[in-house]
């Protein structure tokens, strides 16, 4: 969108994907689904078995997939926000400082989801039982 | 017209009579009060909050008095009890929360150039929902039957009957109603900041506000649904004895701490942000610079709106679930603080890129971040399980919570109002007196408060009433007392400046020589809101667009006449703000306010168990709605579009996703969602708890049949809306009706189906916490059909008015949002109560 | 805080006899000095920034400002929390045979059971009493409402649920006289449900586990405090151990001379106190359950005050 002369077929797949205010909560969903299926996991681990898994392959799987998709969602941002031109502060009211705008909050906000669900994942190495 | 007809001063005279003449408030000692313009409903409301503001800081008073000796005998323990509860309970759910959202009512427009929100109505039918309920809340403290359970209510003392008096069910009852009216703020307010921004500005030239407002709005569309879903539970066990918290008959006292908490952390930032909000405005102000790092607050903000919901079960760390739990909430706790930091960075950074010009409002702003910054490393530190249970329920949680509330709340608010009084009223309050106040506060505050650290650490719980001398607590808590009077007078002096104020001269305009929209109003109030809707280029447009506001004042935007005498708005896309239509908004009318009356009296007459005269005021309410919703909205205009200027021209009706209406269908149904997922998870928190649920002897209620025939005939009925809704769409009106006609047939016989189920299993709600949760289940689904059945008669009978054709179907597409959350509601109750216990 | 401690020594967190309490001591410690530490640097920063001359920060510097000081740093530092407050929540290791009291909080007052293995449990009220050195497994529950067994300086709290039974395990550290409280709002006398703690010698507590079993020598005799005890009706909810009164609606009375304080931790337990409490405990306790007695001469409450005071 930036660049009209570069047509849509010549730009990467990833290019072409459109970032909205949709996309800007993916991350913090990511979050959040990861944070609810922790709790939940431990909750029914504890009430119905009374213990869990000494290596909880589900939590750990469970883990890693919120990790991979905000780790992606932060990638795409990342190349919205570097999107070349004018010389920062991206504060105009054109397209792609907008997009720019939505890149960098959504970068952001993937590094601040990451070091959340690295955060739930602690208590799991550091505890490992139900008292 | 163009750019240059706008010259001719004469034209520019005859639009000002216009807009005025459309936007002219209703006078009169009766009348004035239909008022729905958000500048009359936002004062009344802004007011309102305040003076439940200083009751409720008289209440903490007359606490502070009780407890400046040890074992004094001011108060007995039962005043002391309502004194506390309601001090709470009203300083959170009558002052923060309402304040916020009347705060927002008056900026909102102003900031976003636009006339009013896009649902004036609404708005006026929150105030006046919120004043009644209110006032019947904080009333019954003057009857001696204040509710006295603490502010968080905990079951069973409260659901008990033998315990807890009418004040548990003024506060569950009279709180929801308040409750209702802030989702109603929501709705309105999400929609103002999404569909009711000026043409060019894009999400990333909002102003911060706008952004705060959003996401606490949306914080509020997913935390006031669980408490409504819990208030519903606990007076179904209080007045009905359906057995949800008491643990004798298989229900569980956390199941209320659960849902509350998931309101009540959460709430926490909803009354937090919008403080930030206002700082995010006043700080780039005088520090004479754009805000540095905006995507950042973006991030901070949202951030904070998704962490705070994984925070609630740090109320919870001392009632003994599994560490490993409480290790979850306790590593979210410690995340949160990150996007705070981020958020005080973003100021430390603006003012240090920027040249500061010391006023009243900013040092009411730092003092307030110096308050806010110790309540928050407190709040790390109760963040740590370990300490939190030494901690929690002391003097030390008194502590961290005002310096959060005051630092983050109240102090940011006292900021706001010196630096928005003259956006208000045109006048600027006292810099003398202000300055003085702020000093009592700020040593108030800190005399009052710091001290509570220590007393809690030895050993002083919170909520008593008295205690020992031989604690050696006395010293401490008379600071605590001389602080909270020093605190009240530098209230009493901000209240002898309002006072003062209506005897000052007018300022002049934009006095703080501010670059955003909102400073464009005019000392003397001109009701319009904005003479016309701009272009906007720039994130601080008066400083940065060339004789911006010349240009708008001469009308040479968008939209600077009332031609036909309607008020109308401007409504853009989400992403960029592209004009896409002109709506016509809700003028000044009795029906808000009588809608509001007539579902208190719901809410009023079941608080005294009076049952009738609350079934008739249900009615009424049913009737009210109707009238307002077919009278007011979704009306076919007289020509397809209007001109705006500029070569625009813009429809004047849109219906489906684009459409104000629609999203706000779409965003009360979110709410609605959330209250039944409440539902949903008390079910599954049984099951967790008990051994064998569903218990033996109902092992196989309420069967598999009807819930799944209630299932399939209720998701027919869906699939006939939906159908109709394409088939009406594309001129087959007949058919249309026919297939909505179907639908609620089907709805009805869904419902009817649904209750089958539990009513011939001879489910007894009172035996045991299964039967009354499938009962409440069942009975929600059913309630949503028979909604589904009057929205459905609605439609038709709009079609058959020729006020809902197939050009104009707003009405229809809105109904089938509706019937998209009652297929899912439908779904998810009948797969948990048929198939679950089929499954365990 | 060390200074201000000396105010308070038995019921306060700045003064820890247990284990558990000591660790919460030197993590509070460490976490307000951290905070004091933060709080400096930001006021600091701040200061510097209100008074810096115009323009002093480009875009670019403001921005890695915002990105060290304002995300960096908070995150490093709340991951070495994290790292360093996880192992403290583990709970203190316990064996199947370690001494195990359960407590019932109940409006307004608590009721004690030693569970010693084999036999009967002791029952006492109001009154708890550890040895020194030894695990000691509380287990926690409530009858009626929400209560929360806190004693400051031996351990954090832990509420008691109706319904559930919550496990505490706890280890004293010193011998002495300290106090618990309710921490959880139970209704209109929370703020007077107070219990006594002592910690003993483990030989002392062993012997005193013994003698308490015994019946207390005058709990039979025909004085006229212990006929009117049962001619008013006292016998209905109070035990007695040695006597024919076995009910168990209030606190067993079996040792109440011994005790140290009246009506959970509200007075001294002096016979004056005492009668006054049994014609109106509720003048005393609002909203406690005991009935009052209105009618009964003075001389007659005096009598069973008496009583009531020799059974130790």
């Amino acid at each position: 969108m930036s660049d009209p002369e570069r047509s849509e077929q010549h730009r990467k797949w990833h290019q072409q994907l459109r970032i909205t205010l949709w996309t800007l909560i993916i991350p913090p969903t990511a979050w959040a689904a990861h944070f609810l299926f922790s709790y939940l996991w431990a909750a029914i681990s504890c009430a119905k078995t009374g213990r869990f898994a000494t290596f909880p392959v589900l939590f750990v799987g469970g883990t890693v997939m919120a990790l991979l998709v905000i780790l992606f969602s932060g990638w795409l941002a990342w190349h919205k926000e570097r999107t070349p031109g004018d010389p920062p502060p991206h504060e105009d009211s054109t397209e792609v400082d907008r997009l720019r705008f939505l890149g960098k909050a959504t970068l952001l906000l993937a590094g601040l989801s990451f070091v959340g669900v690295v955060f739930t994942a602690l208590p799991v190495i550091f505890i490992g039982d139900c008292q | 017209m163009s750019f240059h007809e706008q010259d001719d001063p004469q034209l520019r005279a005859a639009q000002d009579e216009r807009l005025r003449a459309a936007w002219a408030a209703p006078k009169g000692f009766f009348l004035r009060w239909t008022d729905t313009n958000n500048d009359a409903v936002g004062a009344w409301y802004t007011l309102t909050a305040f003076g439940f503001m200083l009751l409720a800081g008289v209440l903490a008073l007359i606490m502070r008095a009780q407890l400046a000796v040890p074992e004094n005998d001011l108060v007995d323990a039962s005043t002391f009890n309502q004194l506390f509860t309601l001090h709470g309970s009203m300083m959170m759910f009558l002052f923060a929360v309402p304040m916020f959202e009347a705060v927002s009512i008056i900026l909102l427009p102003q900031l976003l150039g636009a006339r009013d929100l896009p649902f004036p109505r609404l708005s006026a039918f929150g105030y006046w929902s919120f004043l009644l309920g209110g006032i019947f809340v904080a009333g019954s403290i003057f009857f001696d039957a204040a509710p006295d359970g603490g502010w968080f209510m905990y079951p069973p003392l409260t659901t008990r009957t033998d315990l807890s008096g009418l004040g548990a069910d003024i506060w569950m009852l009279g709180l929801s109603f308040i409750e209702v009216s802030s989702i109603a703020a929501a709705v309105e307010l999400i929609v103002g900041v999404l569909k009711c921004r000026p043409p060019g500005m894009r999400l990333n030239l909002m102003p911060l506000y706008a952004w705060y407002i959003l996401v606490v709005a949306v914080m509020i569309l997913f935390a006031f649904p669980p408490l409504i879903a819990g208030d519903l539970l606990f007076e179904m066990e209080r007045l009905l004895d359906w057995p949800f918290f008491d643990a004798t008959r298989g229900g569980d006292p956390l199941l209320w701490q659960h849902l509350f908490w998931i309101f009540g952390h959460p709430e926490v930032y909803i009354v937090f942000l919008p403080s930030i909000a206002l700082f995010a405005m006043l700080v780039p102000t005088f520090a004479r610079r754009h805000v540095l790092g905006y995507p950042w607050i973006v991030l901070a903000a949202v951030g904070t709106a998704f962490l705070s919901f994984g925070l609630w079960v740090h109320h919870m760390f001392a009632t003994g679930l599994p560490k490993i739990s409480l290790a979850f909430f306790s590593a979210a706790s410690e995340a949160v603080a990150i996007p705070t930091a981020v958020q005080i960075f973003v100021f430390i950074a603006t003012i240090w890129a920027g040249r500061v010009t010391w006023s009243t409002p900013m040092l009411y702003a730092s003092g307030s971040l110096a308050v806010f910054v110790i309540g928050g490393l407190t709040g790390v530190m109760v963040a740590v399980a370990p300490f939190d249970w030494q901690a929690h329920d002391t003097y030390f949680v008194v502590a961290h919570l005002h310096y959060v509330l005051i630092g983050g709340t109240l102090l940011p608010l006292f900021a706001g109002l010196y630096y928005y009084w003259p956006l208000i009223t045109g006048k600027k309050l006292s810099d003398r007196l202000g300055r003085i106040a702020f000093w009592f506060l700020f040593v108030g505050v800190n005399l009052c408060f710091f001290p509570m650290h220590l007393s809690g650490l030895e050993g002083m719980p919170r909520r008593v009433f008295t205690y020992p001398a031989e604690l050696g607590l006395g010293s401490l808590n008379l600071a605590s007392t001389i602080g909270a009077f020093i605190f009240a007078s530098g209230v009493a002096i901000i209240c002898v400046d309002l006072a003062r104020s209506p005897w000052r001269p007018f300022a002049e305009r934009n006095p703080w020589h501010a670059g955003t929209l909102e400073w464009l109003a005019y000392p003397h109030d001109e009701h319009w809101g904005i003479r016309s809707i701009p272009l906007i280029e720039s994130r601080y447009p008066i400083w940065d667009q060339p004789d911006f506001m010349r240009k708008v004042d001469e009308g040479r935007y968008f939209l600077p006449d009332a031609e036909e005498g309607r008020r109308e708005t401007i409504i853009t896309t989400v992403l960029d703000a592209r004009p896409i239509s002109v709506v016509r908004l809700g003028t000044p009318s009795w029906k808000p306010m009588l809608t509001a009356f007539a579902l208190g009296g719901v809410f009023i007459f079941t608080t005294y168990h009076l049952y009738w005269p609350a079934l008739v005021s249900g009615l009424l309410t049913l009737a009210m709605v109707m009238w307002w919703v077919w009278t007011g909205t979704a009306e076919i205009p007289e020509r397809p579009s209007k001109p705006i200027g500029h070569g625009l021209e813009l429809p004047l009706y849109i219906s489906g996703s684009s459409s104000p209406g629609w999203w706000a269908m779409f965003i009360t149904m979110m709410a609605d969602a959330t209250a039944f997922s409440g539902l949903v998870f008390g079910y599954y928190f049984f099951w967790t708890r008990h051994a064998d649920f569903p218990p033996d002897e109902l092992a196989h209620a309420p069967g598999v049949f009807w819930p799944m025939l209630a299932l399939v005939v209720g998701l027919v009925g869906w699939v006939f809306t939906v159908g109709g809704r394409e088939v009406h769409a594309r001129g087959g009106v007949a058919l249309a009706r026919a297939m909505l006609a179907a639908s609620l047939v089907a709805s009805l016989a869904s419902a009817a189906a649904g209750l089958a189920g539990p009513w011939l299993s001879g489910m007894n709600p009172s035996l045991h916490s299964y039967p009354a949760i499938v009962w409440t289940l069942a009975g929600w689904t059913a309630a949503h059909a028979a909604v589904a059945a009057i929205m459905l008669a609605y439609v038709l009978a709009r079609s058959f008015a020729g006020r809902c054709t197939p050009a104009y179907d707003a009405d229809l597409r809105n109904v089938t949002v509706f019937m998209h959350f009652f297929a899912l509601t439908t779904l998810v109750t009948y797969l948990t109560i048929g198939l679950f216990p089929e499954a365990t | 805080m060390i200074l201000l401690a000396g105010c308070n020594a038995h019921q306060s967190t700045l003064a820890p006899f247990g284990e558990e309490a000591r660790s919460t001591y030197w993590l509070t410690v460490t976490l307000g000095i951290g905070a004091l530490l933060i709080a400096v640097l930001v006021g600091t920063l701040a200061w510097r920034a209100a008074h810096s001359p115009g323009n002093a920060l480009d875009h670019r510097q403001g921005m890695r400002l915002i990105l060290w000081l304002g995300a960096v740093f908070p995150t490093v530092v709340l991951t070495a929390l994290l790292l360093f407050a996880l192992p403290e929540m583990r709970p203190l290791p316990s064996q199947p045979g370690d001494l195990t009291i359960r407590v019932d909080g109940e409006q307004f007052w608590w009721r004690v059971q030693y569970e010693s293995g084999r036999g009967e449990p002791l029952i006492g009220a109001n009154e708890v009493r550890i040895p020194v050195g030894r695990p000691v497994v509380f287990q926690l529950a409530a009858k009626d409402v929400i209560h929360s067994f806190w004693i400051p300086g031996l351990a954090g709290k832990m509420d008691m649920i109706p319904g559930r039974t919550n496990r505490l395990i706890v280890k004293a550290e010193k011998t002495g006289r300290f106090r618990g409280v309710c921490a959880e709002f139970c209704g209109l006398s929370h703020a007077l449900m107070a219990f006594d703690v002592v910690a003993m010698e483990p030989s002392a507590f062993d012997a005193w586990l013994v003698a308490a079993r015994t019946p207390a020598a005058v709990a039979r005799g025909r004085t006229r405090g212990a006929a009117l005890f049962a001619d008013y009706g006292c016998n209905a909810c109070h035990a007695v151990r040695g006597t024919e009164h076995d009910a168990r609606i209030g606190p067993d009375l079996s040792r109440y001379g011994a005790r140290t304080s009246l009506g959970a931790g509200t007075l001294p337990p002096t016979t004056g106190n005492t009668a006054t409490f049994i014609r109106d405990a509720d003048a005393v306790k609002p909203g406690a359950r005991m009935p009052s007695y209105p009618m009964m001469p003075e001389d007659e409450a005096h009598a069973i005050a008496a009583w009531l005071k020799e059974l130790k």
